[in-house]
């Protein structure tokens, strides 16, 4: 197997060069940027399978990134890294088309583990965005219950699909809640690519008042 | 300047002696010094003031007064005991009196209404402004400069030069005087309306020629101002968390440098206090003390700063804590601490979630783990009291355990209907 190619878009040379000591070995990185412009211009120029996005960025963000990048249609896939608790910033990188989103105290081999899954195509959620989606799909969330639901398929969690969030939300690794639910890994997968399918799609009071309500430096 | 701290107008309480405000003054401080020797409030006192000067004029004249009579808090002369000391400016005052009494004099000879209100105010005015500016002190002055340079006509003249002033104000004060002119003929010659809307046009566009910068920049600067105070206020605000708390940790950090454990514990403890500062819901109706949310928080500040664990918590949906919830989250504590001291791992993932009809919580560590059926008497005894606590309230607990794989200890507690 090759190593994915990896680029990281960080505007603290620390964090930087800590990914980068963490990541050593494992994957292949490709370059590294600290705004968003040369960020954009060095992924259209290097495509990177994997980029390593920081939520908070000088001059737009993590989504103006995310925006500018897939205008042009590459294979590169983006994974969210922030050190905020916020579930606006979290919501709105995802719905802007991160295919996971973890927080930078996160242990090196997990890091590695999920820049695999995101380049084979797989989600990576972690135990916080797990707890967001679970919130903002709550039958009962203050809100919604006067807003019609326009598209049921895509505002309502699944039972099966709320259950796979509960266990990521509780720790569990996909392999355990594979062991757990006793169903496929794949399966466990399609779970999670499902939801953030409707993440990133559904017009849920919740997740469009957190998308829009941002506050990026 | 001096650190000085000024006596506030207190509603109802008149605060002796008299003297003129150094910090709520517009011109002189005298509504300031006013409100706080009867108790009243500075704006009362100023629309009072203002409506006896455009009366009678006597409110210039009373303003005047007070202003070279009495000292200005702090200090210990007024202006006018200021300019009698000194021998020169003495002179002048007498001599420009002298002046001015004749000028009057003989104005009154040539036209008999010159020495009316008015022209008595504007006299008194002008002496007292005259008087001011020599006697007051520089740092009266100073404030004084201020008013000026914000003041109507004479403001731009700091920022913009002479000139620019003067084509602005030469054209507005010509407008005006033809205006009040024409305006002054109605009923003569050509009589009637035409007269009266030319001139009050002309006089309109005058006034607004000469008061347009002015407002406009008065505006501007307001929202300014506003917007610098906020700012201002904010940074106050940062600086202060910082410095009471990140700053003090890391001189805590500096010190324990040798301490491993105590510098992760440090670290953490700050991450979460700055978490909690920055990311804490500050719209959430029910994050008081006695929420669901909050306790947990609480039980992960208190266990990560007790025992050295990373405890990653996931919670959805709040609720107010009653009893049986406040059994649940002391479950789970012992849970939490259990794992903390058994697991042999650095993190234990707290999950809490409100649901319809019970809230739930789950604590789960991928240590070593144990064999439910056959645990010591000291674990059993920790066993034993989770239970309890948590069934004493009709709520279930669930713990799943195997050697090498970890423990989940599953909590949960039905719903009162009280607290929907």
């Amino acid at each position: 197997m090759t190593q994915p190619r990896v680029f990281l878009v960080d505007d603290h040379e620390l964090i930087r060069a800590g990914l980068r000591s963490a990541l050593r070995g494992a994957v292949d990185v490709v370059g590294e940027a600290d705004e968003v412009e040369p960020a954009v211009e060095m992924i259209l120029e290097r495509v990177p399978s994997v980029v390593l996005l920081d939520v908070h960025l000088p001059g737009g963000g993590g989504v103006a990134v995310l925006r500018a990048v897939q205008t042009h249609n590459l294979a590169t896939r983006f994974l969210a890294l922030s050190v905020s608790d916020a579930p606006q910033d979290v919501i709105s990188v995802v719905r802007a088309g991160a295919r996971g989103y973890v927080t930078k105290n996160i242990r090196g081999p997990d890091l590695i583990d999920a820049i695999y899954r995101v380049d084979a195509g797989d989600v990576v959620f972690s135990p916080r965005l797990a707890g967001f989606v679970l919130d903002a799909f709550a039958q009962d969330s203050i809100g919604d219950s006067e807003v019609a639901m326009i598209d049921p398929e895509l505002d309502q969690l699944t039972p099966r699909e709320q259950q796979v969030l509960r266990l990521i939300a509780r720790g569990y690794a996909y392999k355990e809640i594979s062991g757990e639910l006793a169903i496929a890994l794949k399966t466990v997968e399609s779970h999670v690519s499902s939801v953030l399918r409707k993440l990133q799609l559904s017009n849920r009071h919740q997740l469009a008042h957190w998308a829009n309500d941002r506050r990026f430096d | 300047m001096t650190t000085f701290s000024e006596r506030q107008p207190r509603l109802g309480v008149p605060q002796r002696p008299f003297r003129r405000s150094r910090l709520d003054a517009i011109l002189g401080g005298v509504c300031g010094g006013l409100a706080t020797r009867f108790g009243v409030r500075p704006k009362s006192v100023r629309v009072v003031v203002a409506i006896v000067s455009v009366l009678f004029g006597a409110g210039v004249v009373l303003y005047a007064l007070l202003w070279l009579l009495t000292p200005r808090d702090g200090d210990n002369a007024s202006i006018a005991q200021h300019l009698l000391r000194s021998r020169s400016s003495a002179r002048t005052l007498i001599g420009s009196g002298g002046v001015t009494l004749v000028v009057l004099f003989v104005l009154n000879l040539f036209a008999r209404r010159a020495t009316d209100a008015v022209v008595f105010t504007v006299v008194i005015a002008c002496a007292t402004g005259v008087a001011v500016w020599r006697g007051a002190s520089g740092d009266e002055r100073h404030h004084l400069q201020e008013v000026l340079a914000a003041s109507p006509v004479l403001g731009a003249a700091s920022a913009r030069g002479w000139r620019a002033v003067a084509l602005r104000v030469l054209p507005g004060v010509v407008l005006v005087v033809v205006g009040m002119q024409v305006l002054s003929r109605i009923g003569g010659v050509l009589g009637g309306a035409v007269p009266a809307f030319v001139g009050g046009g002309i006089l309109l566009i005058g006034l607004a020629v000469l008061g347009a910068p002015w407002w406009l920049t008065n505006v501007r600067d307001l929202s300014q101002e506003r917007r610098a105070r906020i700012r201002s206020e904010e940074r106050a605000n940062l600086a202060a968390h910082v410095h009471d708390s990140v700053l003090q940790t890391l001189t805590l950090i500096e010190r324990a440098a040798d301490d491993p454990a105590e510098v992760v514990r440090l670290a953490r403890s700050q991450e979460r206090a700055l978490r909690d500062w920055l990311f804490a819901p500050t719209d959430a109706p029910t994050s008081d003390s006695t929420s669901f949310q909050q306790l947990l928080r609480e039980l992960q500040g208190d266990v990560e700063r007790d025992y050295k664990i990373r405890v990653e918590l996931v919670v959805v949906g709040d609720c107010v804590a009653d009893g049986s919830i406040l059994a649940l989250i002391a479950a789970g504590r012992e849970a939490a601490v259990n794992a903390a001291k058994w697991s042999g791992v650095d993190t234990v993932a707290v999950y809490g979630e409100v649901e319809a009809a019970r809230v739930a919580l789950y604590v789960r560590d991928t240590g070593v783990g144990f064999d439910t059926s056959a645990v010591d008497a000291r674990r059993q005894g920790i066993v034993h009291s989770i239970e309890e606590r948590v069934r004493q309230h009709g709520g279930d607990v669930d713990i799943h355990s195997r050697v090498g794989y970890g423990t989940e200890v599953r909590l949960s507690t039905p719903r009162r209907r009280e607290h929907p």
